[in-house]
């Protein structure tokens, strides 16, 4: 059964619509992948050494115990924002003689297809071959049985979260806060430490290794849990079909009649997003970026003022990029008759730039609060969501007429889990890149001010030229639009 | 009304439609049928500019459909559920599509009065969204934005097929006095030989793409239809031998 479904899996992918961009991006994943290990298995062979430099006054062994803990902290935080989620399409499968936990099992099986669960043994392996296994061979297999335990935890409680997260955002949003919030009470308040945790439980496993057994229950604890979820999730459809659901009333935002018919469109793109899961979760998710302010304006010193760049062009643009990368993907259910209506598609491209610029107003003003860093870190926001109307909103609409890929939002949305995952942050990285293709060179050359202000002009200029842009978006997506109507029709 | 000259569509190097020449005059309420994969569906979609044909070309009002929109002004068309939005009630799809014409809530509202019976209370103010609605009442909805637009040209495919029969008899009368009272043209298609023989005045039969019949409709039509689709049963079923 197992390889049945590897099978039509690998059909799947090779038969989409996007089967070229698909390749292309997985063999640069690879390739990163690759060179991160190569990168992990240079430090996992001199972790003694560096952890002799790091903390000289301590044994090696006590500074190991130490770190553990905290890289699975990390690693969870990593694996929230880049772990992808198996997928397989379950509707065909479910009326067939097809057990249920056999599907279930098939996608708690491939999550552990993960780059991430190879990095905690290239990192850890080498250091317990060279200094534990010197003292007990018991202690070393014990500590290689945790921290396999620990790696299936993180990797299926990662999983959970993004999971429950894919259908509410807000659990996205609680859990980074939790995640975050732990690790400021260890160095932003030294309330405990970390590390002295984890070397009451690590340290003592030297002596008694059976305290290994402590991750593996924990980790078969969390697999029971993603099991019983995703079980339950197989019926979630009938489910919500059976319960009464609440009385659906008829909306309507005032304000964006003034817009007309542009207005209009932006009304209903509204509704899209408010109105299901996957979208709504999509913008949740943009309120947890909001955060990202906080990690590198505490440390002033670690960061200079590039930092200030990114994240401004992060935060205010975030939704541009999170949710216009899927565009019009979102549309994809209704795209032909969208086409067939009286919509002039200049319309349906200024709709667009509204919904960016009303959201991405939206987030500048939720980031004013940082000005509490100073005047300076407002200012390179604003400038960067200048860049972002201007810049980033063509581009991304540049995209949006190639991208074919039909995505269902009312069907099978629980177990429609594409979303935000590694692949997505690489689409993402010309976005990201760009501005500082122009402003790091004045930044070297002492002018850093004059960077800003070429960023903040061709933001302008960008802003300026939408009615010419928009020109040359219709006439680009006049020989795309037959491409995308027939990739949305295909099911 | 529609001209369509010399068009070919070809999927995977297999001719699906191959039309040298089909007029459509004003006014006429043309019923298409054929057996699955007849090309009809791929011939909306064209007359729709959805689907671009290798060749040939369609004139609607004598002007070219390809790549313009002037054609969106004064038709509709519901040929499956992708034309719905159906995260949205139908009351705010109707005050949408209206909106694109011009026509204010009101308006909407009181052209829907005369839906009633059609939508036999199952459609407005139900408090569902379009995606909860069964797929007959998805299809009421699709056909009423079509109405409301007042069309000279309506394009429907297989209207008939997922609504109930109460409401099969009532389509077919509105049809029929959407054409006596504003000459409304119309396309449907239909495996209901009986039904689209009834509200046309004019059928094509397609087979694979191509028109072999197009014949104004009278008494002995419904019975040359019946004849053409059950001699196919046939003949199909003796070739082996």
């Amino acid at each position: 059964m197992l390889s049945t479904f590897v099978n039509h899996e690998l059909k799947a992918f090779w038969r989409s619509k996007n089967t070229g961009k698909s390749v292309a991006i997985r063999v640069v994943m690879a390739v990163l992948i690759l060179y991160f290990l190569v990168n992990a298995l240079f430090l996992g062979v001199f972790l003694d050494k560096i952890l002799e430099a790091v903390f000289p006054l301590d044994d090696v062994l006590v500074s190991f115990c130490g770190i553990l803990l905290l890289y699975f902290f990390f690693d969870l935080l990593m694996r929230m924002q880049l772990q992808e989620l198996p997928t397989l399409r379950v509707q065909p499968y479910l009326h067939l003689p097809i057990k249920r936990n056999t599907l279930v099992k098939y996608l708690a099986a491939t999550s552990l297809l993960s780059a991430f669960n190879i990095w905690p043994f290239v990192f850890f392996l080498p250091f317990i071959f060279k200094v534990v296994i010197a003292d007990s061979g018991v202690a070393a297999l014990a500590f290689i049985i945790s921290i396999a335990g620990l790696t299936v935890f993180n990797n299926y409680l990662a999983l959970f979260i993004k999971r429950k997260s894919n259908l509410n955002g807000w659990v996205f949003l609680a859990s980074g806060a939790v995640l975050v919030l732990i690790n400021l009470g260890d160095f932003m308040w030294h309330l405990y430490s970390i590390r002295d945790i984890s070397y009451a439980f690590f340290g003592r496993m030297v002596t008694q290794p059976l305290l290994a057994l402590v991750p593996v229950g924990m980790c078969v604890g969390v697999y029971y849990l993603n099991f019983v979820y995703l079980k339950r999730n197989l019926y979630l459809e009938d489910l919500g079909s059976g319960k009464v659901s609440a009385y659906k009333n008829s909306t309507e935002y005032p304000v964006l009649n003034r817009f007309g018919k542009v207005g209009d469109l932006v009304a209903i793109e509204i509704k899209l997003i408010l109105r299901n899961k996957r979208s709504r979760s999509a913008l949740v998710m943009c309120l947890f970026f909001m955060f990202y302010g906080l990690i590198f304006y505490l440390n002033p010193t670690a960061y200079g003022e590039w930092s200030k760049v990114f994240v401004g062009m992060f935060m205010t643009g975030i939704f541009i990029i999170n949710y216009g990368q899927f565009m019009f993907s979102w549309q994809a259910s209704h795209f032909d008759g969208i086409l067939v209506s009286k919509i002039k598609f200049t319309d349906f491209i200024k709709a667009k730039y509204l919904l960016f610029t009303i959201v991405s107003t939206l987030a500048f003003l939720l980031t004013t609060p940082y000005v509490y860093f100073g005047w300076r870190v407002l200012l390179i926001h604003f400038i960067m969501y200048v860049w972002n109307l201007g810049v980033n909103t063509t581009i991304i609409l540049f995209f949006a007429n190639r991208n074919q890929r039909r995505m269902d939002l009312s069907k099978g949305a629980s177990f429609n889990w594409e979303g935000v995952g590694a692949t997505q942050f690489l689409v993402s990285l010309p976005l990201l890149l760009t501005p500082f293709v122009i402003y790091m060179p004045f930044k070297f050359l002492g002018y850093a001010d004059a960077g800003l202000v070429i960023l903040l002009v061709v933001g302008v200029l960008g802003i300026l030229l939408r009615p010419w842009f928009t020109k040359k978006l219709e006439e680009d997506f006049n020989t795309k639009k037959f491409g995308l109507a027939e990739g949305f029709r295909n099911k | 009304m529609i001209e369509v000259t010399d068009i070919t569509k070809v999927y995977a190097g297999k001719t699906v439609v191959n039309i040298p020449r089909l007029e459509i005059r004003q006014g006429e309420t043309i019923g298409l049928v054929g057996n699955n994969g007849a090309g009809k569906t791929t011939l909306f979609r064209m007359i729709l500019d959805l689907i671009r044909p290798e060749q040939g070309g369609i004139l609607s009002k004598g002007e070219v459909v390809a790549g313009h929109e002037h054609w969106k002004d004064y038709t509709a068309a519901f040929l499956d559920e992708g034309f719905l939005i159906d995260y949205l009630t139908p009351e705010e799809y109707l005050y949408f599509i209206g909106g694109l014409h011009g026509q204010h809530k009101a308006q909407v509202d009181e052209f829907l009065i005369t839906l009633m019976e059609f939508f036999n209370g199952e459609i407005l103010q139900r408090g569902k969204y379009i995606r909860d609605l069964s797929k007959g009442n998805q299809c009421k909805v699709g056909i009423a934005a079509c109405l409301l637009q007042k069309p000279e040209l309506l394009m429907l495919d297989e209207p008939f097929a997922n609504i109930d029969p109460s409401t099969q008899i009532r389509l077919k009368n509105l049809l029929k006095e959407l054409n006596k009272q504003q000459g409304t043209t119309s396309i449907v298609s239909s495996h209901d030989l009986n039904h689209i023989t009834d509200v046309s005045d004019r059928i094509i039969l397609m087979e694979k793409g191509v028109v072999i019949k197009d014949i104004a409709t009278n008494s002995s039509t419904l019975k040359e239809l019946e004849d053409y689709f059950a001699v196919g049963q046939i003949e199909r079923n003796e070739a082996p031998d």
